[in-house]
């Protein structure tokens, strides 16, 4: 924790400037001594009862295609290679890839698209894994963004901002809830290659950084190269034991100092050194999935058996979950589909339909999808013409934030429903649009905050994840 | 004591016994702050019933009979019944803000009103005067920190002991800790002056600079890539090595200050001035393909005005970009006037998908370098067009271009089908190709050229942006200055230098009270206002009002000189105690706002590892040029971007990996996390002020990072020139990292654990030899792999303590 600044609650902070009787100091040693990261939060407690304990974001980086996965538009088969009508475009501003683009002709999805589950929810046939699951789905075909490119799009569904510098929505979770883990961090962030398109847009540490908040809050990225964890292992020659052993001549050292300095800071050195102890074994019990049955590892399909895959993620963040991990959040690049989207998009739905199914399947059959909240999207959607040559069976998709499809499942949200209508051409919604603040706000409201009241105050300002805007889904809510 | 209208204090009710006098700006403004002015404020767009609380004029006007500030009548007084009110209907601030008064505060408003209602203007934005003081120098900045702490009771602490003090001096001054040199000489210096002699040597040295550019580097957003999707690098470490010899030849702040912002628009300017005005080119620049111009030409002008703002000014100048400012009063026409200065700049918008300097630039290398690249250029196309027959279709074309021209990553492509070609008859051309390719790219990356302002021959036109949106551009508006400041000095032009002028202007209340403040952050962990980036209205008041303008006038007027500032502040007794803290100390003054204690914090991200490298005799003290590649984790650049050319990062193995922090490369979208963790900022953005946490990260870091594990073992490696028993080597190297010899318990702690770990290292020697090989740095021959080892893990400890990364 920082040393007492924007982090003790403000009654503890007056708490410790008014207390006279000698209490003050002891309480303040205990809290220092917070062993969990993060420290005391913000909040004493929720603004209304959770639904939620945790969240899982499976954030789909690059922009997956509504209208060839979530978004059937069947009348627009006749109208392959059609000009896109100016009475849907209506001016809009496109990206610099296609405004020079001398057509811009419809494109179809090839995709077949089909009625699955009780609720008869229609999916294309590259999903058929989440097709099982649909019934358990609240489906937004009418999501839409203000950034029309991939670093400040994914950047304002993280943050609220376009621009670098604000607190990530994970951040937002940990500075105001904080955590009673005291083996692991409570923002865990994994990340994996699609193989739709294995050389796709890269993730900038700002999508997971603390922005102003304090440090701490930042999102631990698990690397899929070396530790999991920065720096985790001991150096060769180092083994547990001899650890334990520099660990107990540093804290009596840092012991001694305390009792001559008085400064609780070293307590609270001490402490992080002994959670650092712990993650040392902590993490690699997470990460080891050698104890999980065959009938677990199937439900995630096969690519779990290769680390640093989507479904080997997904099964990390089921581990993560069950750890009391607060916010977990996995991205999986591989979505930009400029061209050759067809090839491009089976890739990605290889990687991800069975894992992301799995993911709800097994949470569900350990009550944990209960109070789980799983999210999935990515940051904008893709136009419904084509960039680059369309042929019959081939096409590439441009950027597109006017509409897209996202999901939610699991704690406090209504299951096998659709929210939201587009055009027949996907391009404009009819109804029921929900803005990026409005999806953070009810992210934050299953997680019993109100998002109103969650507030850090910077440069003279009282910042909050939603700026001024934010509106709940009610229709999501269950 | 300037900030009182002192005819308003006194009034009938705060005659009344016992009650504690209520000032506006210290004890009612910041109330207002947090639950007030968001919608009775300065912004009269959100403005609620017509109703400003935060001016006299407003809140005690007559509303159709309600009042809601009448001086001396709280009962009477609408604000007061509202914030005291059980109606969820009527009660003030509504249940749905996110703050909430609380119970004291409320008291405090009726108190106030009880006593009159006397209301201030912003205390930040009212002339900087010098109050009256006994004394000067550093004894004049003493006698403000007494009355405040003697007002709570306390004395001071005695002086820290001699070398603990010049270990902190040091660190303060130079960011590491003192040389070998230097405590020779202080250690031996008798005289009662040693101490100032140690303070201006430690001031003359080249890593003063050094230390105070760590200082500026955030808030200029410095780094080396242009931050955006593939995050190309850029060169722009002139700039910075600029700013280093800036702080060293101690030039005047103000003149550092003109040279940053106009240096280009002085008459006859030099190389050096026009290099200076890269500051306001360092902000990130996007080169993402799809990006458009018009939105990111705005984007770039709209960070400099934000970080000119925030740096010089300490307000938040972009809360006004799409409407009137909240709370300060910048009006959103004020704010384009502003931004109508910075936007007269020849560059594109988004910057093309290369690595490089982007236009406007100064070129800095020799000619015959130019003239080379050229050459080089012109070669490498001709040859490569001789390639065509065994390149696809698509390279065909791209070798077209001319070499400077192409896309970065495509000529990436075209550089690794070339290097994979394998028909015999292309393999002389191939090599050819390659070889020429190569040495371009070493010029390139050492290429100085720095990105800097250039004003256009034909004006760009700025229109104020409703919503601040590039695609709604409203009225047209000329450069000009916000209203509530003082305006233009006499005879300057209303352009880019007339507005650097006017930031250090006499008159101009707020650079230097922000630039002091953020100096005295510097050295004693928190500035005399706590939340330093910001002086506008919703600031905190500072701990020490009347210090504060002492400070910022003495500083304006003995010419801007920051060494001359900083010798000043850490030749106080306030800066001098002892950093112990004492239980009723930490209980009243827990943040140590009140110096009654000497300053006691962790040093920052860079000091950490500079130290480590320093202590264990690796650290490079070579100044400026391109920045290095310390040890970073394996894959750090490549795991989750495949664009740019900062990919595949390689550590320096030749001496450069041990240089200084503050030259290390830094890719702001996977910046060095044995940095980032220590809450050194992405550079971003602007950021003047950084947490400062204590991680369980952190603690892995320093336990397990390479750099902190070669560190120990060489630190070991001295341990042994200094003793030749396990106590004789252990109390050297304690002494040496904290300045204090151990106490014996201390010191037995240290010698049980080296002899434990010596007998689990001769029992298992290919462990000992492991450890030893962590980093670069060769073993010096001759030594006992076993006692190196256990050596090593002692001096680890040594490393990993409180006291060595904190400056106590």
């Amino acid at each position: 924790m920082t040393e007492m600044d924007g982090m003790l609650r403000p009654n503890r902070r007056e708490f410790l400037r008014t207390s006279a009787n000698g209490f003050g100091l002891a309480a303040l040693g205990s809290m220092l001594g917070n062993e969990a990261m993060g420290g005391v939060p913000f909040l004493d407690k929720p603004h209304h009862r959770p639904k939620a304990k945790r969240v899982i974001y499976l954030f789909q980086s690059g922009g997956p295609s509504q209208m060839d996965l979530f978004d059937p538009k069947p009348v627009l088969e006749e109208r392959h290679g059609e000009e896109l009508p100016e009475s849907i475009r209506m001016g809009q501003r496109i990206t610099g890839m296609t405004s020079g683009q001398k057509t811009l002709p419809v494109a179809p999805s090839i995709f077949k698209f089909a009625q699955h589950g009780q609720t008869g929810t229609w999916l294309s046939d590259v999903l058929p894994h989440t097709a099982k699951v649909v019934d358990d789905l609240c489906i937004i075909r009418s999501m839409h963004t203000e950034a029309i490119n991939h670093d400040p799009a994914v950047t304002f569904f993280q943050s609220g901002s376009q621009l670098a510098g604000r607190p990530s929505i994970g951040s937002w979770v940990s500075y105001g809830l904080g955590s009673d883990n005291r083996d692991l961090p409570n923002y865990v962030v994994l990340s994996s290659r699609g193989t739709g398109r294995p050389n796709d847009q890269p993730l900038a540490d700002r999508y997971w950084g603390a922005g102003f908040l304090p440090t701490q809050h930042a999102g631990v990225k698990f690397r899929n190269t070396g530790d999991p964890v920065l720096y985790l292992s001991n150096p060769t020659g180092v083994n547990r034991a001899g650890r334990r052993d520099m660990l107990d001549d540093l804290s009596a050292l840092n012991q001694r100092r305390h009792a001559v300095v008085g400064d609780p800071e070293i307590e609270s050195r001490i402490a992080q050194y002994e959670m650092a102890f712990r993650m040392q074994a902590s993490v690699p019990e997470l990460t080891d999935v050698s104890g999980e049955p065959e009938s677990v590892l199937e439900l995630y399909g096969p690519d779990v058996k290769r680390p640093g895959t989507y479904a080997a993620n997904c099964l990390l963040a089921r581990r993560l979950a069950e750890r009391g991990v607060g916010f977990i959040q996995l991205f999986h690049q591989g979505w930009d589909h400029h061209g050759g989207l067809p090839k491009a998009l089976r890739g990605q739905c290889m990687d991800t339909d069975q894992a992301s199914a799995g993911l709800l399947m097994d949470l569900k059959q350990r009550g944990l999808l209960d109070d789980t909240l799983v999210v999935w999207g990515g940051e904008f959607g893709r136009t419904i013409y084509s960039q680059g040559k369309l042929t019959k069976d081939n096409y590439g998709r441009d950027h597109h934030p006017r509409c897209f499809t996202m999901w939610m499942a699991g704690a406090g949200v209504k299951k096998g429903i659709t929210i939201g209508r587009t055009d027949d051409y996907s391009y404009n919604i009819l109804e029921d649009p929900v803005h990026v603040h409005d999806l953070n706000a009810t992210i934050l409201h299953l997680l019993g905050v109100n998002h109103e009241k969650l507030v850090f105050k910077y440069q003279g300002r009282q910042y909050r994840l939603t700026d001024v805007e934010g509106h709940l889904i009610r229709k999501a809510l269950a | 004591m300037r900030f009182l209208p002192t005819t308003l204090l006194f009034t009938a009710a705060s005659a009344m016994a016992g009650a504690e006098e209520i000032r506006f700006n210290r004890d009612i403004r910041p109330i207002l702050a947090d639950n007030c002015v968001a919608c009775h404020g300065a912004d009269e767009a959100t403005r609620e019933a017509g109703l400003r609380l935060d001016e006299a004029e407003s809140a005690l006007a007559d509303r159709d009979g309600v009042r809601a500030v009448i001086p001396g009548d709280p009962e009477g007084s609408e604000l007061i019944r509202r914030i005291f009110s059980q109606d969820e209907e009527v009660v003030m601030p509504p249940p749905s803000h996110p703050v909430q008064l609380k119970a004291e505060e409320k008291e405090k408003l009726k108190a106030w009103i009880e006593q009159g209602a006397a209301f201030e203007g912003h205390w930040a934005f009212q002339p900087v005067e010098a109050p009256e003081v006994n004394g000067s120098g550093a004894a004049a900045i003493d006698s403000f920190i007494d009355e405040r702490r003697d007002e709570l009771g306390f004395g001071p602490e005695d002086e820290a002991d001699r070398e603990v003090l010049l270990r902190r001096v040091a660190l303060d001054l130079t960011g590491l800790p003192p040389t070998d040199e230097e405590w020779e000489r202080f250690l031996k210096d008798e005289d009662p002056n040693a101490y100032e002699r140690a303070v201006d040597r430690l001031l003359a040295s080249p890593a003063y600079g050094e230390r105070m550019t760590m200082w500026w580097l955030d808030g200029a957003r410095y780094a080396d890539t242009h931050g955006f999707q593939a995050d190309w690098e850029r060169y722009q470490w002139p700039w910075r090595d600029w700013v280093i010899r800036a702080f060293n030849d101690n030039m005047p702040f103000d003149q550092f200050t003109i040279e940053q912002v106009a240096g280009d628009m002085l008459p006859d300017a030099r190389p050096d001035q026009i290099v200076a005005t890269g500051f306001n080119r360092n902000h990130r620049i996007n080169t993402e393909g799809g990006a458009l111009d018009e939105e990111w030409l705005i984007e770039n002008v709209m960070d400099r005005v934000e970080t000119v703002g925030s740096v010089w000014l300490g307000l938040t100048l972009g809360c006004a970009r799409c409407h009137d400012h909240k709370y300060d009063p910048i009006s959103q026409r004020e704010f384009y006037q502003m931004f109508a200065l910075f936007h007269n700049v020849a560059e594109q918008g988004k910057g093309p998908g290369r690595q490089g300097n982007f236009e406007p630039v100064i070129h800095l290398e020799d000619p015959e370098k130019l003239k080379r690249r050229a050459e080089l250029a012109e070669e490498i196309r001709s040859l490569e067009m001789e390639l065509r027959p065994w390149l696809s279709k698509g390279h065909q074309n791209l070798v077209k271009q001319p070499f400077t021209a192409r896309n970065g990553n495509a000529d990436n492509g075209l550089s690794k089908a070339i290097s994979a070609l394998k028909q015999p008859e292309a393999q002389d051309l191939k090599k050819r190709v390659l070889a020429l390719r190569k040495e371009h790219g070493s010029l390139m990356s050492k290429s100085p050229s720095v990105m800097v302002m250039k004003e256009m021959s034909k004006p760009r036109k700025t229109f104020i942006l409703e919503r601040g949106d590039y695609t709604q551009p409203g009225e047209e508006v000329q450069a000009g200055l916000p209203s509530f400041l003082p305006p233009l000095p006499d005879g300057e032009k209303m352009d880019r230098l007339g507005f650097a002028r006017w930031l250090v202007s006499r008159d101009q209340p707020l650079t230097a009270r922000v630039q002091v403040n953020r100096l005295w952050e510097l050295v004693f962990g928190t500035g005399l206002v706590e939340a330093s980036e910001n002086l506008g209205v919703q600031t905190d008041w500072p701990s020490h009002p009347e210090l504060l303008d002492w400070l910022a006038a003495d500083f304006m007027e003995h010419g801007w000189n920051v060494k001359r500032l900083m010798k000043m502040m850490v030749m106080t007794r306030a800066y001098r105690q002892d950093s112990r803290i004492l239980p009723e100390k930490l209980e009243r003054d827990p943040k140590n706002r009140m110096l009654t204690r000497g300053p006691r914090f962790r040093v920052q991200a860079e000091v950490v590892r500079d130290q480590a490298l320093a202590l264990a005799g690796l650290l490079n003290r070579e100044i400026g040029g391109p920045s290095v590649r310390p040890y970073q984790p394996k894959g750090i650049w490549s795991e989750t971007n495949f664009y740019g050319n900062l990919r595949n990062y390689k550590h320096d193995t030749n001496g450069q990996q041990y240089r200084r922090s503050l030259y290390t490369i830094w890719k702001r979208t996977a910046a060095p996390p044995g940095m980032t963790l220590f809450d050194m900022p992405s550079r971003e953005i602007c950021v003047v002020r950084r947490s400062r946490t204590n991680t369980p990260l952190q603690a892995l870091a320093l336990m397990n990072e390479v750099t902190y594990v070669e560190a120990a073992r060489k630190f070991a490696e001295r341990m042994m020139d200094h003793g030749s028993t396990s106590e004789e080597m252990l109390r050297w190297g304690f002494r040496l990292a904290t300045a204090r010899m151990p106490e014996p318990a201390e010191l037995e702690i240290l010698v049980k654990g080296y002899g434990r770990r010596l007998e689990y290292y001769r029992a298992n020697p290919e462990e000992a030899a492991g450890l030893l090989k962590s980093g670069e740095a060769p073993v010096r021959d001759g030594l006992d792999v076993a006692e190196l080892a256990a050596l090593a893990t002692a001096a680890s400890v040594i490393l990993n303590l409180d006291e060595v990364v904190t400056k106590g």
